[in-house]
């Protein structure tokens, strides 16, 4: 981290995001873009939701912040799904945008079936996006002495896998330790490309249309933030990532059906919207450790049974 | 001839150095503005822990004409105490955001100073006589016994060491719901504006019990906002006039007569997104931090996260000038909005106004990291960087001019980007009105510098 003449960190952390990319060619370009994207993704969310402050936060930098999370939704959004208008719409299956999510939130009724979109980014180009892909040529985070347009049509190159797998990790992890899962989402869910732990859906962006008690990210940050979980857990952007990363592999879905005819988990669903906001509450602590691929789920998974077996009331 | 040379050709020496010495920095002690008042006699600093203190001018002694008056403590006072809003349960920070002077009427001088929530106007004034020799009390106040007394005098004011007090005259509260962040003396004298992030509003200095909105950009459904307020100044001349700043880096310049509500400007200032320098940061490098009017008023200067731009009131579409604080952190964006440091607010100021050249605004001023501050000389486009530190500094030597290495290979006495201590930040800046004395904070410490005088 940058500090007092702190170098050596600066160096390594800056190799990380800021500093080298992995080959000159146009794919690991967009991979490192979209590494880039969803870095930044994963800091402006741990900086709405895991500060806590005793003053109110600053405004300007709560809206800052959420432009720049509705920006990259936004650019997601583009790339990747043909039906925006789903609340809850999955990822496409695309190996190649390393950092789409395939997994769906526990609203399983809002969820459509993942789409396959033959080979988007290549005719996606990169001029659409916000910020091209070329301005990383010279190793630079940000800028780019001049705006290339060529190229963002190429396939991208086997050197992805690297990537993706480094990424996969943390789900494969997941998928180790937990009974396969019994939607159909789930599934999907495991031929998900890669992700790190706290991966955006692109229903991000929308109010979940099915959780009338939530409230928008936007509103509740807005308002002042206490600094405790419970008013940022209901918010849209934390119970889609919360429950995506640590939820969906080992919870039953269906209890979170809202169909009132549901005769086996009829209490269960009136339960659940109640459910979820508690959930959120005890995994208040654990979302607040940093994101890092190789996060320890373990723990979390068991914890998070034990809590599930309390909440059911079973 | 100030501008003549420029900032280069002044030579600015290390003068005085104010506040603890020690590195680890009391949260409290952090300075959080400075500003001197329209005279420059004194000089105003206000810290996290709602303090104010006051710096006095010495009077320039003939016989020393090769330094100008040394600054000594002339007040200190608590300005704001911390305070707890009960229905959000949130504390209301006592950090003095702002300091502004009102021009002197008579012996007293009046400040405004605020903090998120409440401006206090505080007067400031000296007592160097008391009254000596009451007939009915003692001289420590005690009543006497009536029946003691004898003879009857006529009180009389004796000479005493000189005290300074400061006492709060009106407190404007309970009028932003959201924070504070600047405040503005209009130059009718009688008026001012406060800004906070959704609102401006007007008062009137004898009046605390009602103000005005005079700009409300709050969305009606709070989600869709995007957009805060940064800052705002009056026009310097024109008492209808004034401007106000936002975090998509525009300014809108408003006009009173035009309507009780002034939200729709008279004039937007934006610049066209440079595509080649096109980011994820785009945005929050362009809010602007600080907003500063020319002495003519026919300039603004905005600051925004890497740079310093001249404006032409005339021209709206782009900036006349822009100057590059620091580059070199360009590169460095993500661990910067990491760390929150791309949050920085840094201020901005222009020159003094010359003796025999009144209200020419020529030289830009400004902060950065590793107690760095630059200076921008609009004649002769050059550019210095110096650095305000105990180390470096002895009286009257001139201050040698720092250069960062943006990459490659560093030469001598370069600092790389990579060793810059990040924790080392100046946000605020004052020059003299009328000298070359500028006043530069870093954490928690002021450094007073002047120029050479040959």
């Amino acid at each position: 981290m940058l500090g007092k003449g702190g170098k050596r960190k600066f160096d390594e952390h800056e190799d990380g995001l800021e500093g080298k990319v992995v080959s000159p060619t146009d794919g690991p370009s967009k991979v490192s873009y979209t590494l880039q994207r969803q870095t930044i993704f994963n800091i402006s969310l741990m900086k709405l939701y895991n500060h806590r402050p005793l003053t109110e936060p600053s405004l300007q930098k709560t809206v800052l912040i959420n432009n720049m999370l509705r920006r990259i939704q936004e650019e997601l959004k583009q790339e990747g799904s043909l039906r925006p208008m789903f609340v809850a719409a999955s990822q496409p299956a695309d190996p190649l945008s390393d950092n789409f999510r395939e997994a769906q939130p526990a609203f399983s009724h809002l969820a459509s079936p993942p789409l396959l979109p033959a080979d988007f980014v290549s005719t996606m180009p990169l001029e659409s996006c916000l910020t091209p892909a070329s301005l990383l040529e010279d190793d630079t985070f940000c800028t780019s002495p001049a705006v290339q347009h060529d190229g963002p049509t190429k396939p991208p190159p086997p050197a992805l896998q690297p990537v993706k797998d480094s990424f996969s990790s943390a789900l494969d992890e997941i998928e180790e330790l937990c009974p396969a899962p019994t939607s159909a989402e789930a599934v999907a869910a495991e031929s998900a490309a890669v992700d790190s732990k706290a991966q955006p859906s692109e229903s991000n962006i929308h109010k979940p249309e099915g959780l009338p008690e939530s409230r928008t990210a936007e509103s509740k940050l807005m308002d002042p933030l206490p600094g405790n979980f419970e008013i940022t857990a209901s918010t849209g952007f934390l119970t889609d990532l919360t429950l995506d990363d640590i939820l969906f592999a080992d919870i039953d879905t269906s209890m979170y059906d809202f169909d009132p005819c549901t005769s086996a988990t009829g209490a269960a669903s009136k339960m659940a919207p109640v459910s979820a906001d508690e959930l959120l509450k005890t995994l208040a602590p654990y979302s607040s450790q940093p994101v890092t691929p190789n996060q320890p789920f373990k723990m979390d998974l068991t914890e998070l049974d034990h809590i599930m077996e309390v909440l059911v009331g079973s | 001839f100030l501008g003549a040379g420029g900032g280069n050709d002044i030579q600015w020496c290390f003068s005085q150095v104010k506040g603890a010495v020690d590195d680890d920095v009391a949260e409290a002690d952090i300075i959080s503005t400075v500003e001197f008042n329209h005279s420059g006699e004194l000089l105003a600093t206000g810290d996290k822990g709602g303090r104010v203190v006051i710096f006095q001018q010495e009077q320039e002694n003939k016989t020393q004409s090769h330094s100008r008056g040394e600054y000594n403590v002339y007040s200190t006072f608590q300005s704001h105490e911390p305070e707890f809003d009960y229905l959000k349960s949130l504390e209301i920070e006592e950090k003095i955001n702002k300091i502004r002077w009102l021009p002197q009427k008579n012996a007293a001088q009046f400040l405004l100073s605020t903090n998120d929530k409440t401006i206090k106007l505080w007067k400031i004034s000296e007592r160097d006589k008391r009254p000596e020799g009451y007939n009915l009390k003692e001289e420590d106040g005690r009543y006497r016994d009536p029946t003691t007394v004898t003879t009857l005098r006529v009180p009389v004011f004796r000479p005493m060491d000189l005290m300074v007090e400061a006492s709060p005259r009106r407190i404007f509260a309970n009028a932003h719901t959201y924070h504070i962040n600047s405040i503005s003396i209009n130059s009718d004298y009688e008026t001012y504006l406060s800004a906070d992030d959704l609102r401006i509003n007007l008062w009137h200095l004898e009046i605390t019990d009602r103000s005005f909105n005079i700009v409300d950009i709050k969305p009606a459904n709070m989600e869709e906002l995007t957009e805060v307020i940064t800052a705002a100044e009056f026009h310097p001349n024109s008492c209808s006039t004034f401007v106000y700043s936002s975090s998509k880096g525009t300014i809108r310049l408003c006009d009173m007569r035009a309507s009780a509500l002034c939200d729709r400007h008279s004039k937007l200032f934006e610049e066209p997104e440079d595509p080649s320098n096109r980011s994820f940061f785009s945005e929050i490098i362009s809010s602007i931090s600080d907003v500063k009017f020319s002495h003519s008023g026919r300039y603004m200067m905005t600051r925004d996260y890497l740079s310093v731009k001249i404006w032409d009131l005339n021209m709206e579409n782009r900036p006349v000038e822009t100057y590059q604080v620091h580059e070199y952190l360009r590169s460095k964006l993500c661990s910067l909005y990491e760390n929150d440091c791309i949050f920085d607010k840094f201020e901005c100021c222009w020159n003094g106004s010359d003796r025999q050249v009144e209200f020419l605004s020529l030289i830009v001023m400004t902060g950065s990291y590793n107690n760095f501050f630059r200076m921008f000389d609009r004649n002769t486009k050059r550019d210095i960087t110096l650095e305000a530190s105990r180390e470096n500094n002895k009286p009257r030597t001139v201050l040698k001019p720092r250069k960062v290495c943006a990459s490659g290979k560093r030469k001598k006495d370069e600092i790389s980007v990579d060793s810059l201590d990040f924790n080392k930040k100046i946000l605020h800046t004052a020059w003299h009105p009328k000298e070359n004395i500028i006043a530069v904070a870093t954490t928690n410490n002021l450094y007073i510098f002047q120029d050479k005088m040959n």
